[in-house]
């Protein structure tokens, strides 16, 4: 990508919320869409609004409030979906690379103008609290901003050598019809950044969002298709399992972008390597697939900054981010100092509803998440040598006690496995190299932190990492869109960097022609 | 309107003659040793960014480093950093040499704590009264700040709170037999309390919050209530600080609703901050003045004016955000400010009091000369350390000064060091201007 197109992008201002005027109107804007709720998601296949089996999505912080009905998609769906969308590759890849890149800055501008009520939905659908539902709405208009701009540059082509006698080009082409598998975490932005990617490059897509986010999906849909990419271009098919599987098996499909679990990624993986008969390529599968991330504290770091930063990294949106840290890796010199400080911290974080300002922590997406934190704490407290949990929960809702564990041996669960939840494991190490190569024992690798103020110890970290995205002497959550490209190697993903200058080769397959232009033995 | 602005117009020759008055009157700079060095090292650092940025990181980690041999290390590998800088290379050659590197780190680590030293009085109420006393006896009077850690559970807000309350007690039991000093201890408005305080909301509560100022409110508040009932009880003053954006609606809002309740209305003498470097400092005056002139109050709110000590990090936050930043981007716009907010606060009293706080020999000039124009009686506010030689100007014109003195630790004051020190070396820095020689004429230039 050129250097213009990354200097042309400024990110989205986020809202001023310290501002009394500013939360009013946040307060009006979700007041205005309750008083819509629930809404309807019918599955979008071309033109049609088609109705199926209805599930509903919740609000996380108040069960019994049913914020939309939506209609799950079949495989029989899929297929009609993908017949259109096979129609729907050829009209908009046919498009030039400007005509699609103004369409996605109109989707941008959609979003711009409806971003109150955009975040509101967030805070209800998904329990994003309000500073957080806000940047989701930012990072969603970043991501069609940035990938529009970077797909015209790319349009562009890449210079090749050329030699007396012959003339070189290489162009890039869309790879073909695309599954966006995701997640609800950031039910705006991913699913926002991955169709964008896909539609900017000219390829058509078909959207399955995460169940329980199924009318932020539709929101981001309805914009695209008012912004002016065709319906036939982009399919929304809500629903669970079934659709998700059966996109991934279809030949019809070329490229799967996913992001979610380790587990569903890595099922994904292995059914789209499998060629079917009537499929004459090869399906790319471009995973994000969440991380175990870890923060090394060194003996000289300042605990004034660490302590707010962990808390951030590690409870905010209730740590359902895949960046958060769940695992700190701290000098014995200072543990004890850190232990003590984070324990009196995390008391004073204030566990309520993602509509409430006043809220720290607010709940976990549903039942199920919150039965599986609450395990993962229960059997963390039971083997800790220290434990310490905020209190007083709301009585309704979804919630986790934020919960602090310290002194947990290496093979614990909590430890290895990702919670996705309000839980922060701590542990001493003797020095930075142990624990640098506790992180190098990980099988994921997306985020990391260190806190030094050490110019030798941050090189030293920075070299021996495996994380794709390394924070140093801050909060390890909230990469911005063309500021810190994210994405992560190892069982974290395959690494394509979302939000960066690489990210949009993975939805274009390149073509070179190479013209002899000798005649009669002259170069003409 | 009209009327200020002639009054402005006129005002310029007392500004000059008065900042001429100041600058005769300020004391020669020493020639021990030490100063000379301790100039050469600042000259040289407000030339040489990279060094500048070395040394700053060097004071940052200073208390956190474990032994001699930690603090050499890191020296070494600040200095290392500065590429472009001959003066750090040359340093980190000495911090990392075999045979260098522990005198190197020790004359470094006596360095940091003499510079510290200069800025803050003591490690505690009891280890700075001397200073404090000697200030006094010397014709200056004084405002106590305690630094410390970054306030992150209610243990820590216990503790500073608890630290606020001593320094009170021990400041009044010792206040009782210093001698009589009338300039300090009256004004227009009445009697001033010998013991001043000030105090940082953001330590008295871990639970600010820049979206909920409710929440720091109420964390707050049974701190700040006892503190003043102990103020009130002892006679002395209470200031409450302003820090950054994000937490002055909850520090007005919280100290105008103590300050609204019965039982504060005889007393104690409290204060608040007025930031001039915010846009919206002007609005942020009217509603203070608003407040005041509904709640009278035997003794009455003190308003300090300063330009304000969180520039970068206002600007950092609203450029990463993308906000519009909430400080003014140009030096002159915020000078012009500082002055016509200066007139307004003295305009305003007898509703309130008007403490100006400026290192700015401008600043400082005008505000006397509108002062003395309108028969009004003002404070003038300097930081120990930094306005050393202002303090010694306006003590000998006879006006009325207090110094701001914190005290702490040696962990704690390095995060007030390092501000001072940028403050001291930053490029649109008055102090640096003056350092530099620029003439009398340009410095008292009106903005």
């Amino acid at each position: 990508m050129s250097a213009a197109t990354t200097t042309e992008f400024v990110n989205e201002p986020l809202l001023e919320l310290r501002r009394t005027e500013v939360r009013t109107d946040a307060t009006a804007a979700l007041a205005a869409l309750d008083a819509q709720l629930p809404l309807e998601v019918p599955m979008l296949i071309g033109t049609e609004l088609v109705r199926g089996d209805a599930f509903a999505s919740v609000d996380p912080g108040a069960p019994s409030r049913v914020v939309a009905h939506a209609h799950a998609a079949t495989a029989a769906h899929v297929d009609a979906a993908l017949a259109r969308a096979v129609e729907g590759q050829r009209a908009w890849s046919s498009r030039s690379a400007t005509e699609r890149a103004a369409v996605l800055r109109r989707a941008a501008d959609l979003l711009r103008d409806r971003r109150l009520e955009l975040a509101a939905l967030a805070v209800r659908e998904c329990g994003k609290p309000w500073p957080e539902a806000d940047g989701d709405v930012c990072e969603a208009i970043d991501f069609l901003a940035y990938y529009a701009a970077g797909a015209e540059a790319l349009d562009r082509g890449r210079a090749l050598i050329q030699l007396p006698g012959e003339r070189n080009t290489m162009r890039y082409v869309p790879r073909g019809v695309t599954a966006v598998i995701a997640p609800w975490n950031f039910p705006l932005a991913i699913a926002t950044g991955m169709t964008s990617a896909a539609l900017a490059t000219g390829n058509a897509v078909v959207l399955k969002p995460a169940e329980q986010a199924p009318a932020c999906a539709k929101a981001v849909v309805d914009a695209l298709h008012a912004a002016g990419v065709p319906h036939d271009a982009l399919a929304l098919l809500p629903g669970g399992d079934e659709p998700g599987r059966a996109l991934v098996a279809d030949s019809r499909i070329h490229t799967i972008v996913f992001t979610g679990s380790c587990a569903a990624g890595r099922s994904i993986l292995e059914r789209a390597a499998k060629v079917e008969d009537n499929q004459f390529h090869i399906k790319k599968v471009v995973a994000e697939m969440g991380g175990k991330n870890v923060v090394i504290v060194d003996a000289d770091a300042d605990l004034d900054d660490v302590v707010p930063s962990l808390l951030s990294s590690a409870f905010g949106f209730a740590g359902q981010k895949c960046s958060a840290a769940s695992r700190v890796l701290v000098h014995a010199q200072i543990a004890d100092a850190l232990a003590e400080r984070l324990a009196g911290a995390i008391r004073t974080l204030q566990v309520g509803p993602a509509e409430d300002f006043a809220t720290d922590v607010p709940p976990v997406i549903d039942a199920a998440a919150q039965m599986r934190v609450r395990r993962y704490a229960g059997q963390g407290a039971a083997a800790a040598t220290r434990v310490a949990v905020a209190n007083g929960l709301p009585a309704d809702g979804f919630y986790v006690a934020p919960t602090l564990l310290i002194g947990l041996p290496d093979e614990h669960p909590v430890i290895q496995d990702e919670i996705f939840g309000p839980v922060l494991a701590v542990q001493r190490v003797a020095s930075i190299e142990e624990a640098c190569a506790k992180v190098d024992a990980s099988r994921f690798a997306l985020t990391g932190g260190i806190f030094s103020r050490s110019p030798r110890t941050v090189e030293l970290v920075a070299a021996r990492t495996p994380v794709g995205n390394l924070y140093v002497n801050r909060e390890i959550t909230g990469a911005m869109v063309g500021r810190q490209p994210f994405g992560g190697g190892r069982l974290s993903g395959t690494g394509p960097k979302a939000g960066g200058p690489d990210y949009l080769l993975q939805f274009v397959e390149a073509r070179t022609v190479t013209e002899n232009t000798v005649r009669h033995g002259l170069v003409v | 309107m009209l009327m200020d602005a002639e009054m402005g117009h006129d005002l310029e020759p007392a500004i000059a003659a008065i900042g001429r008055e100041l600058v005769a009157a300020m004391p020669a700079a020493r020639h021990t040793p030490r100063a000379a060095l301790e100039r050469r090292i600042m000259a040289a650092m407000v030339d040489d960014a990279e060094l500048r940025a070395a040394v700053f990181r060097f004071v940052d980690v200073r208390p956190a480093c474990a032994d001699p041999g930690d603090l050499a290390r890191h020296l070494s590998e600040l200095l290392s950093e500065a590429e472009d800088s001959p003066l750090a290379q040359r340093g980190a050659a000495l911090a990392g040499g075999a045979l260098t590197k522990r005198p190197v780190a020790h004359a470094a680590a006596a360095g940091v704590k003499q510079m510290a030293q200069r800025f803050i009085i003591g490690a505690d109420a009891t280890d700075a009264l001397p200073a404090v006393e000697r200030m006094w006896r010397d014709g200056v009077a004084t405002t106590i700040d305690l630094l410390g850690e970054a306030t992150v559970t209610e243990e820590e807000a216990d503790s500073y709170a608890n630290r606020c309350e001593e320094t009170l007690r021990v400041l009044h039991a010792a206040s009782q037999d210093w001698p009589q000093r009338p300039l300090l201890e009256h004004d227009a408005a009445g009697p001033l309390p010998r013991v001043n305080l000030s105090v940082k909301v953001s330590a008295l509560t871990p639970l600010l919050r820049s979206n909920a100022p409710e929440r720091g409110i109420a964390g707050a508040q049974a701190r700040l209530r006892r503190l003043l009932a102990v103020a009130r009880d002892t006679g002395a003053h209470l200031h409450i600080d302003m820090e950054s954006f994000d937490t002055r609606e909850a520090v007005t809002e919280l100290t105008l609703k103590l300050l609204s309740e019965p039982e504060f209305a005889e007393g104690p003498s409290a204060g608040i901050v007025l930031q001039a470097y915010l846009t919206e400092s002007p609005a942020h005056l009217e509603h203070l003045l608003d407040w005041a002139s509904a709640h009278p109050r035997s003794h009455p709110l003190t308003i300090r004016l300063v330009k304000g000590a969180y520039w970068d990090h206002e600007t950092v936050e609203a450029v990463q955000h993308g906000w519009r930043s909430p400080v003014f981007t140009d030096r002159r716009a915020c000078d012009r400010n500082f002055e016509e907010l200066t007139r307004r606060l003295i305009d305003a009293q007898p509703t309130v009091r008007a403490a100006i706080a400026s290192h700015n020999l401008r600043s400082i000039a005008h505000a006397a000369a509108y002062a003395d124009a309108r028969g009004a009686d003002i404070e003038l506010q300097v930081l120990r350390g930094l306005g050393d030689e202002t303090q010694a100007a306006l003590l000998s014109a006879g006006r009325r000064v207090r110094a701001y003195c914190p005290i702490g630790d040696l962990v704690a004051g390095m995060a007030y060091l390092v501000r001072r020190l940028l403050e001291n070396t930053s490029n649109d820095s008055f102090l640096r201007a003056q350092a530099e020689g620029a003439d009398l004429t340009t410095l008292l230039e009106k903005p």
